[in-house]
């Protein structure tokens, strides 16, 4: 048979069926994915504070995470376990008046139920800001090699994140970045630091605008893939 | 980041039977086929062998292919995916059903392959062929927003290989054939070549009406090349894998039928782990 002059010798019942399967890619839909993201919702004290100067005052922040891990503005009510050591306002304006150790609390109403959160400040001679740093260690949640410990410190313009010589990831994963976050099971509302390129040894991220207390895990996590190579949680 | 295109690797290792194996295509005869290959897949073999999740991603292919002897011992072949669909899902928050990264697709053809078989020595006993494979980067190599997805990898790969074809026997009712092969896949682009070879077996029944297909394939990368990714992108270089495909085909007529086949990951690195399907309808002249 001339290769040019080929018949197709089909019945013309098959064309339609040819045409279906020729355009049947197209009806191949994007699905979707269900991540568990939940988290315990959770009010947290933004302020780094441990010790308050007599006659001084500062503003206590706090700052409401939902049950994603997502920041949400909410009424906040305060009070003080002794309004002789230190009385503290409907803003939480903390005014130091005499020596001792006072309970600061601060209250939300979360889904009809008060979610509380305390934090001890003594008031002496002088201010004191707690240490300035957070630790942590890396523990890999998949099958990729992640460890390595961590300190979080203060800095003039935000944060530093700086890993330990026992720091080591896998460097054959592609789009491996590393995040800050609240929820550690997702990247939804996480802060991104950048793009791993350090996979062995001592190294360190600064973070601009990002105060000690934002985030509660260093999270990373494979872009292409999308999915969570392993995490680690400030204490 | 672009994003492994692990399933174009598997598209061309579970396609179905390839070119005839040791036996070229007698002067004049042909074999064509349009079919439909997919593979959706939620996890993937790390370097380790290891299983791991990943977004869902699927690959849609539809596919021509063909085959012509131009002599008797000269065949040639294309296999084209006419219609090439990349797809990954949306992820959905479990906890407040919003979207925290939406999916995307892309359409576009995808990569071909154009062979060139020579019948090297034709006996009753055994059939050895000896071809070349010339990849043709038809595909997109950097779809979607972020260019992370893709039908092709972007490069002109070239395919060495070799077949031997065993009839084993049969009548007027029966067949049966194996066929071994191995081959060499130059790659460029930064790709580290790979060493390739497997093993065939079919069985024809009920007056050769209905062939049963058993394929075994092997892909070793070479690790000759570091990088092979576009930067940034999720290619899969140095991606390994040992594969079982079933196909079942059945005649409808003399000339028409339709077939279908079922391939599995016995094991891989940096491959999806899932099955891939196809579903085809051939005509032979």
């Amino acid at each position: 048979m001339d290769f040019l002059r080929i018949r197709f010798i089909i019945d013309m019942k098959y064309y339609k069926y040819l045409i279906i399967l020729l355009f049947i890619s197209l009806y191949s839909c994007i699905g979707d994915d269900i991540v568990e993201d939940f988290v315990e919702p959770q009010l947290r004290f933004i302020t780094a504070l441990d010790t308050i100067g007599i006659g001084e005052t500062i503003q206590l922040q706090v700052q409401f995470f939902n049950n994603v891990g997502s920041a949400e503005d909410t009424e906040v009510s305060w009070s003080s376990s002794n309004d002789n050591i230190a009385i503290i306002s409907e803003d939480g304006l903390l005014w130091a008046r005499e020596k001792g150790e006072v309970i600061i609390s601060a209250t939300i109403n979360y889904e009809g139920e008060a979610l509380r959160v305390e934090k001890v400040i003594v008031v002496d001679e002088e201010t004191i800001e707690v240490p300035n740093e957070r630790i942590g260690s890396l523990r890999s949640t998949s099958s990729y090699a992640l460890k390595g410990d961590f300190v979080l410190t203060s800095t003039e313009t935000g944060v530093n994140l700086a890993f330990s010589e026992d720091y080591e990831t896998d460097d054959v994963l592609p789009g491996l970045y590393i995040y800050l976050t609240n929820n550690p099971s997702t990247v939804n509302d996480a802060l991104v630091i950048g793009e791993v390129t350090t996979f062995k040894g001592v190294h360190n991220y600064q973070i601009d605008d990002v105060a000690i207390n934002d985030y509660s895990h260093v999270l990373y996590f494979c872009k292409p893939f999308n999915v969570k190579v392993g995490d680690g949680v400030f204490e | 980041m672009k994003r492994i295109l692990i399933l174009i690797s598997s598209f061309f290792i579970f396609s179905s039977v390839y070119s005839g194996g040791g036996w070229p295509q007698p002067k004049g005869k042909g074999y064509f086929k349009l079919s439909e290959w997919w593979v959706n897949a939620d996890q993937h073999y790390t370097l380790g062998g290891l299983k791991d999740p990943n977004v869902t991603t699927g690959l849609y292919n539809t596919t021509f292919y063909g085959e012509y002897g131009f002599t008797n011992k000269f065949t040639g072949v294309i296999n084209v995916p006419l219609l090439s669909r990349n797809v990954v899902n949306n992820l959905i928050s479990g906890t407040t059903n919003e979207i925290i990264t939406p999916g995307e697709a892309i359409n576009s053809l995808g990569d071909a392959e154009i062979t060139l078989k020579y019948g090297v020595f034709q006996h009753s006993a055994i059939s050895i062929s000896a071809s070349i494979i010339f990849g043709i980067p038809l595909g997109e190599n950097a779809g979607g927003l972020a260019g992370n997805l893709q039908t092709g990898d972007g490069e002109f790969n070239q395919i060495f290989r070799i077949d031997a074809g065993i009839p084993l026997g049969g009548n007027d009712a029966f067949s049966a054939y194996g066929n071994v092969y191995g081959g060499y896949n130059l790659r460029n682009q930064g790709f580290s070549d790979e060493i390739r070879y497997g093993a065939e077996l079919g069985i024809g029944i009920f007056s050769q009406k209905l062939y049963v297909t058993g394929r075994y394939d092997v892909i070793k990368s070479r690790n000759n090349e570091k990088s092979g990714a576009i930067d940034g992108s999720f290619f899969a270089n140095n991606s390994e894998v040992t594969s079982l495909t079933g196909e079942i085909s059945y005649q409808i007529t003399s000339k028409v039928g339709v077939s279908a086949t079922y391939g599995t990951a016995l094991d891989g690195k940096i491959i999806y782990a899932a099955p891939s399907y196809s579903f085809g309808v051939f005509l032979k002249v």
